[in-house]
């Protein structure tokens, strides 16, 4: 500290520690969450959509077959699947905005 | 689905031999040595590419982590950075006492990471096709694979831990008493449809990105051969295959990731099902 004496003006500490931030933010790896990976966010939620509504349906496919009731247990089940899905990708859409809440620099 | 093979003139005077222009040509399991049961059991072109990645990934990690410097260099520095961004992902997303499952999730992250990564390297001219580079997660039975075995543990570990109790991840809280079997069985289907998801997200994002490298590399080759103009022509294509590419390096490490943080999420669902 005494080195600094015969110097003009030492940086403040506020503007050490922005200076700091932005060194931190610079060798931290990027957030794999930003807007370049939209279309990872995107493929997440149809599949989620898509994956209950195929095994909603084929678990009713599967009760048509053993039960012989076709076709309603491919109805309910593409209905209870559909619900399903629509409840995953909700689900997802929430875990992915409590992500972008809590991330600073991702909009 | 028609595949169209391309011919290409003798003109061309590639410095090697194109046989076909299919994009679907480079998901083909080929055999490289049977094991029995006429062809049935074979170690094939997808079993030479994960044996590559796990020895490339346990070569590695072997090399980084020898020489254990204060100061890491900089293969120590790669292994550091993998092993703390997987450390917080399971800390964050399992809590404290989710550390014992790190070496899974760890594996896990690095053996998708790299079959994709691995994946996008071309192959070496002039070899047998059944050398070819051939992504072993671009296959739904490989990520299917995984999946199953992250959900089996899933069950496992959550039955062990919590007993009955593990089934109240089937029944939401606060709910009036006859909603309750709609959504238990709305919430069987949607455990059910994990494994699905996570497998079907993996296999079509690193299936897609490989056909269109190879239509794009398809589109070179055809207006190469279709005269003066069109050669010109050709290098719009071509900047489109190293913008796919690039796109291709983030999508693969994307999907990793992905794949690694639903794991975790899923496991952390395990350990506190009885808690809600």
């Amino acid at each position: 500290m005494a080195r600094d004496a015969g110097k003009d003006q030492p940086p403040s500490l506020e503007e050490l520690s922005d200076r700091l931030d932005a060194a931190q933010a610079a060798h931290s790896p990027p957030a794999p969450r930003k807007d370049g990976a939209a279309m990872g966010r995107g493929f997440r939620i149809a599949s989620e959509l898509i994956a209950a509504f195929l095994v909603g349906g084929g678990l009713g496919w599967l009760a048509d077959w053993q039960l012989e009731t076709a076709p309603w247990g491919l109805l309910v089940g593409l209905g209870f699947g559909l619900a399903a899905g629509l409840r995953n990708a909700n689900a997802a859409l929430a875990e992915d905005d409590a992500a972008r809440d809590t991330t600073p620099g991702t909009q | 689905m028609s595949m169209t093979a391309i011919a290409i003139p003798k003109s061309l005077d590639l410095p090697f031999a194109p046989q076909v222009a299919d994009p679907m040509e480079q998901f083909i399991i080929k055999p490289i040595v049977q094991l029995g049961g006429d062809g049935q059991l074979s170690f094939t072109n997808s079993s030479l590419w994960m044996t590559l990645t796990v020895t490339i990934a346990v070569a590695f990690f072997l090399a980084a982590t020898r020489s254990r410097s204060l100061i890491p260099g900089r293969m120590q520095s790669i292994a550091e950075m993998s092993y703390e961004f997987v450390a917080e992902m399971v800390r964050d997303s399992i809590g404290p006492n989710g550390m014992k499952f790190f070496p899974y999730v760890f594996t896990l992250f690095i053996f998708i990471l790299l079959s994709n990564w691995l994946g996008l390297m071309p192959s070496i001219p002039g070899l047998p096709a059944e050398f070819h580079t051939f992504t072993t997660t671009s296959h739904i039975i490989v990520t299917f694979a995984l999946a199953l075995l992250t959900i089996a543990i899933v069950i496992v570990y959550g039955v062990a831990k919590n007993g009955w109790k593990f089934l109240k991840l089937f029944a939401p809280s606060g709910l009036p008493l006859w909603l309750m079997p709609l959504m238990i069985v709305i919430e069987l289907i949607s455990f059910a449809s994990r494994p699905v998801s996570l497998a079907i997200r993996l296999f079509a994002n690193m299936m897609a990105g490989h056909i269109i490298l190879k239509v794009f590399a398809g589109f070179v080759v055809s207006l190469l051969s279709a005269g003066a103009v069109m050669k010109a022509v050709s290098i719009i294509p071509f900047l489109g295959i190293v913008a796919v590419t690039l796109l291709e390096i983030l999508v693969g490490f994307l999907q990793a990731y992905i794949f690694a943080i639903l794991t975790c999420i899923y496991l952390g669902d395990a350990e506190h099902a009885a808690d809600h």
